[in-house]
């Protein structure tokens, strides 16, 4: 069978990234410029700047994936792109350079929602085997899904505010540790003891999450203790916050897998890099012989790998987008 | 020669194809907050209505700002993706003087509304040169004679482009790379000012 390759397009937020994935396993090339950098003076992600750093690069990111790969466009079958969720701005330069590509070149253009891609990434890795719960978690995204084969999504819940990710960079902010913070809680929350009386956020029997009342308890109780001249213990709060969120999290998967007689569990997003909520992962997962799978760190953050992967099963169902494809900040995968 | 042109820095989308100094192909209308569904199929209209392919262009002229950020990037992401992946010259022009380009008086001065009483103005001759540079204004500041022009709100006449015109003027100038052209937006993002002057 002849092979197919997909050059794919990601720039949903503040990573530019072009990739070329041979039938939706294996990575061909890859380029990515990340603005995390310039982020960080700013102490999160301001869209504009945003925006305005990916026209800036996008062409070279193009250029540097075909040069790695030694490759054309024509050697390409087709174009894949993050459509959305994302911040419009920043999704519009990847969108309309994959929408050029696509009508220069007489390509067909493939919409691949970046929730999608987060869970393609384990098939850069290993084929991806069915059915199985997928829990996506970053900064942008905390979504919890059911799969019962390739390219067919039930979204079970997801955050009804904050995403983890977001959730842990403002609890960052406010132990004074530097943007981007969410790594930085994680590794102090390893060095403290859970002290501090937060509450289990949305508790329920619904596969949702909410993260922005967490949040806002580690800022009153902070606040609170500072009123009474007590400093807070930086890395107490961090284990307070962190045993919260991995509960949470941790119990919702759990009973999905259960509800759903699952027993493959696929964690993504940059927060599935968090060693909290990994170690506890996979010690519910033994205990209860379900088979749990975490890309790779590279594979975790925004790449267009990952938009490649899912593009090609999206490309194998036939879905095509027309010119007309627009940017969506929020869209459900279903 | 054949040459594509394309203006989306204002609600009002230019798409025209030019070939030996006719107008083979124009669309010269509001869109507004459609403009990114909206200017690809335009693009491939114009190729169609033209009977060109991309690959037979020879040149493509894209506004790189001032005006809406967002437009400006849409229609210059297509423009520098094209250019680059046909490896054919691009040419940067101003919004200002795609406004300024029917040239009703001696003087035009092109204005886009900027908001909170600010607007993006420039002035251009005749000969659309750009005797007035293009800058970002408070309009109670702006101190230029001449004809005002704007497709926005303000006390102006509406803007009627003249393409040949513009291309007649930019034809002969150097394409540049690119990988290197940006949009000149004339105004920093709210951000990066408050980081620079943190207690205006």
């Amino acid at each position: 069978m002849k092979s197919v390759y997909i050059l794919a397009i990601e720039s949903s937020c503040d990573e530019t990234s072009v990739s070329i994935i041979k039938d939706g396993k294996e990575e061909i090339a890859t380029a990515t410029l990340s603005q995390m950098d310039t982020h960080a003076n700013y102490g999160g992600v301001v869209p504009e700047i945003a925006s305005r750093m990916h026209i800036e690069n996008i062409t070279m990111v193009l250029e540097e994936t075909l040069n790695k790969a030694n490759f054309s466009i024509d050697d390409i079958d087709a174009i894949a792109v993050t459509y959305g969720p994302g911040l419009v701005g920043s999704l519009l330069v990847g969108l309309m350079a994959a929408k050029t590509l696509a009508f220069i070149y007489d390509k067909p253009l493939i919409p691949v929602h970046h929730i999608a891609g987060h869970i393609y990434a384990n098939n850069l890795v290993k084929p991806l085997e069915f059915p199985l719960i997928a829990l996506v978690v970053s900064g942008g995204h905390t979504d919890l899904l059911y799969m019962e084969d390739d390219y067919n999504f039930k979204r079970l819940g997801g955050t009804l505010d904050d995403a983890v990710g977001e959730a842990y960079d403002k609890v960052a902010r406010v132990i004074n540790l530097p943007y981007p913070g969410g790594p930085l809680v994680d590794k102090l929350a390893h060095e403290g003891i859970d002290t501090y009386p937060l509450p289990l956020p949305l508790d329920d029997d619904s596969y949702n999450f909410s993260f922005s009342g967490l949040k806002s308890a580690v800022i009153n109780l902070t606040h609170n203790e500072g009123q009474r001249g007590h400093q807070i213990i930086p890395e107490n709060m961090a284990t307070s916050f962190q045993n919260r969120v991995v509960e949470i999290l941790t119990k919702k998967t759990m009973r999905a897998l259960k509800e759903y007689q699952v027993n493959r569990l696929i964690v993504a997003g940059g927060v599935a890099a968090n060693k909290g909520l990994r170690q506890r992962l996979t010690e519910l997962c033994a205990e209860n012989n379900v088979d749990l799978i975490i890309p790779p760190i590279e594979y975790c953050t925004d790449n267009a790998a990952m938009i490649g992967a899912a593009g090609y099963y999206a490309y194998k169902l036939g879905r095509r987008a027309d010119l007309t494809l627009n940017a969506k900040a929020s869209d459900q995968l279903n | 020669m054949k040459y594509l042109l394309i203006d989306s820095a204002t609600a009002t989308l230019v798409v025209a194809i030019v070939i030996d100094e006719q107008i083979k192909y124009l669309f010269n209308e509001v869109t507004g907050k459609d403009m990114s569904s909206t200017i690809m199929m335009k693009i491939a209209e114009a190729f169609k209505e033209a009977q060109l392919k991309p690959q037979d262009l020879d040149k493509i002229f894209v506004t790189t700002g001032p005006g809406s950020f967002t437009g400006i990037r849409v229609g210059l992401t297509v423009a520098k993706t094209m250019a680059w992946a046909l490896k054919i010259p691009i040419v940067p022009l101003s919004s200002l003087e795609v406004i300024a380009s029917a040239t009703p008086g001696q003087t035009n001065v092109a204005l886009i509304d900027a908001r909170r009483g600010y607007v993006y103005a420039g002035a251009y001759d005749q000969n659309l040169n750009n005797v007035y540079k293009d800058r970002h204004i408070l309009l109670n500041q702006l101190n230029v004679k001449g004809v005002y022009i704007s497709y926005d709100d303000l006390p102006a006449i509406k803007p009627n482009p003249d393409i040949l015109k513009l291309i007649n003027k930019h034809k002969d100038d150097p394409g540049v790379n690119p990988h290197h052209l940006n949009p000149n937006y004339l105004k920093l993002t709210e951000a990066e000012e408050k980081l620079n002057y943190p207690h205006d």
